[in-house]
């Protein structure tokens, strides 16, 4: 059984990463889940999660003849966590076939699949995981261009076929309405707002995901808030890791 | 519609962006005005925006498509880019009747936070501006999410272009 998620902005900078870690922590309290790196082009899970230094990373998956996804996946924070590394070198040198290959195979073996996926829609690999999750967590933090990234990667996953399991608002300011605002033009349910706060940079410095740096914050609370609102609907895991490996597959970098 | 003053033509060029002509005017502590006119328009009342300045600060935004002033003259303006954009220098008292309309003032960081999605601009802005600017009553946000008709505009051109990119990156066997 598994459900796979995208977890997605289509900007940077909306606290995209830190929500995937933080919905998987509040999670995993219940579930199995697997976190990947699916921003293989400017991946940061690694940042998030103490595996700076991990060797290999899904980029050596991605590799002819590199590891395989058993070796790339680690234990942390009661979570299986696929880190991606930073190097172009090997950005330009993953093949992204082997990207579809390799989330099947996690995905035939977790009960929660969340995909923290490019901040992007500008290329056919940055939608991809978009396209393969089941439904998609938009992120956003209320400016306008965040918004408008949000609406539109909403509508690039309805498109697609992907539901929309909710929306995760970011960074909110005291007195800000507008989640409440907003609420009419997004198909899923406000998963929570989440209070700007120094915490999520903080838990970033130190390596930890948000839940684990500062598991009694404001922000936490509201992570746990949105995590209990998502009501994962187990698929069956064989029929998602086939839905990944026929994908098609997106051009090289 | 308002009334723009003559100014000098400082820049003109085409952007990626709205951030690089907003630090532009900041860095050359720009007395004038910011036109910006997407080239890639959204809705059809997408028109071009004028954003005046004084020492570089933002204090006016206008949009003439909408024909909407103040943080509400924002959302329109934020588009995907590029932007055709145009600098104009003018004496500080040509902009005063400008100025002196408080419905059209904006926070001095909103052009760059809202529009050109550029929080560190924003906050070298308002950290230029005088001390005695009083925030406008309209939040930006809330007026982008009071135009119905611009926010389904923004959702029908997105689902456009995800139906012709399936085609286009061969999503058609995954889409159903």
């Amino acid at each position: 059984m598994v459900e796979a998620f995208a977890v997605a902005s289509g900007k940077g900078g909306t606290g995209k990463t830190t929500s995937t870690l933080a919905l998987g922590m509040a999670l995993a309290e219940e579930h199995d889940v697997t976190v990947v790196d699916a921003d293989t082009g400017m991946a940061n899970l690694l940042f998030h999660t103490g595996l700076s230094d991990a060797e290999p990373t899904l980029h050596d998956v991605l590799v002819d003849g590199g590891a395989t996804v058993e070796e790339a996946t680690y234990e942390r924070f009661g979570m299986r966590v696929v880190p991606c590394g930073t190097s172009l070198a090997a950005f330009e040198a993953a093949d992204p076939e082997r990207l579809t290959d390799a989330v099947a195979e996690l995905a035939a073996d977790t009960d929660v699949l969340l995909l923290d996926s490019p901040a992007t829609l500008g290329s056919k690999a940055a939608v991809l995981p978009v396209v393969l999750a089941d439904r998609a967590v938009v992120v956003l933090q209320p400016t306008v261009p965040a918004l408008s990234d949000g609406l539109k990667v909403q509508e690039y996953a309805l498109s697609y076929g992907t539901g929309v399991a909710g929306v995760l608002f970011n960074k909110v300011r005291d007195g800000e309405g507008v989640a409440e605002q907003a609420e009419r033009y997004f198909e899923g349910p406000t998963l929570a707002e989440v209070p700007d706060s120094e915490v999520a940079p903080a838990a970033r410095s130190a390596g930890e995901p948000l839940l684990a740096h500062a598991p009694d914050s404001e922000a936490a609370a509201a992570f746990r808030e949105a995590a209990d609102k998502i009501d994962v609907r187990a698929g069956d895991g064989e029929a998602v890791a086939d839905r990944f490996r026929s994908a098609v597959v997106p051009d090289p970098p | 519609m308002i009334e723009v003053p003559n100014g000098d033509l400082r820049a003109s060029r085409v952007v990626a962006d709205a951030a690089t002509p907003l630090a532009d005017a900041l860095d050359r502590r720009l007395t004038g005005y910011v036109v910006l006119r997407p080239a890639e328009p959204i809705a059809p009342d997408d028109g071009a925006g004028v954003v005046t300045m004084e020492d570089g600060v933002p204090v006016v935004a206008y949009h003439d498509g909408t024909d909407r002033g103040g943080p509400a003259a924002l959302g329109p303006l934020a588009g995907p880019g590029p932007y055709r954009a145009e600098l104009y220098a003018t004496d500080a008292a040509a902009l005063e009747p400008l100025h002196s309309a408080a419905e059209l003032r904006v926070d001095p960081g909103a052009p760059a936070e809202q529009v050109a999605d550029a929080p560190e601009l924003a906050a070298r802005a308002r950290e230029r501006a005088p001390a005695d600017r009083d925030p406008p009553e309209t939040d930006p946000v809330e007026a982008f999410l009071d135009d119905e008709e611009r926010v389904e505009a923004i959702k029908q051109r997105a689902r456009d272009e995800a139906e012709r990119r399936a085609a286009e990156w061969g999503f058609d066997e995954v889409v159903e």
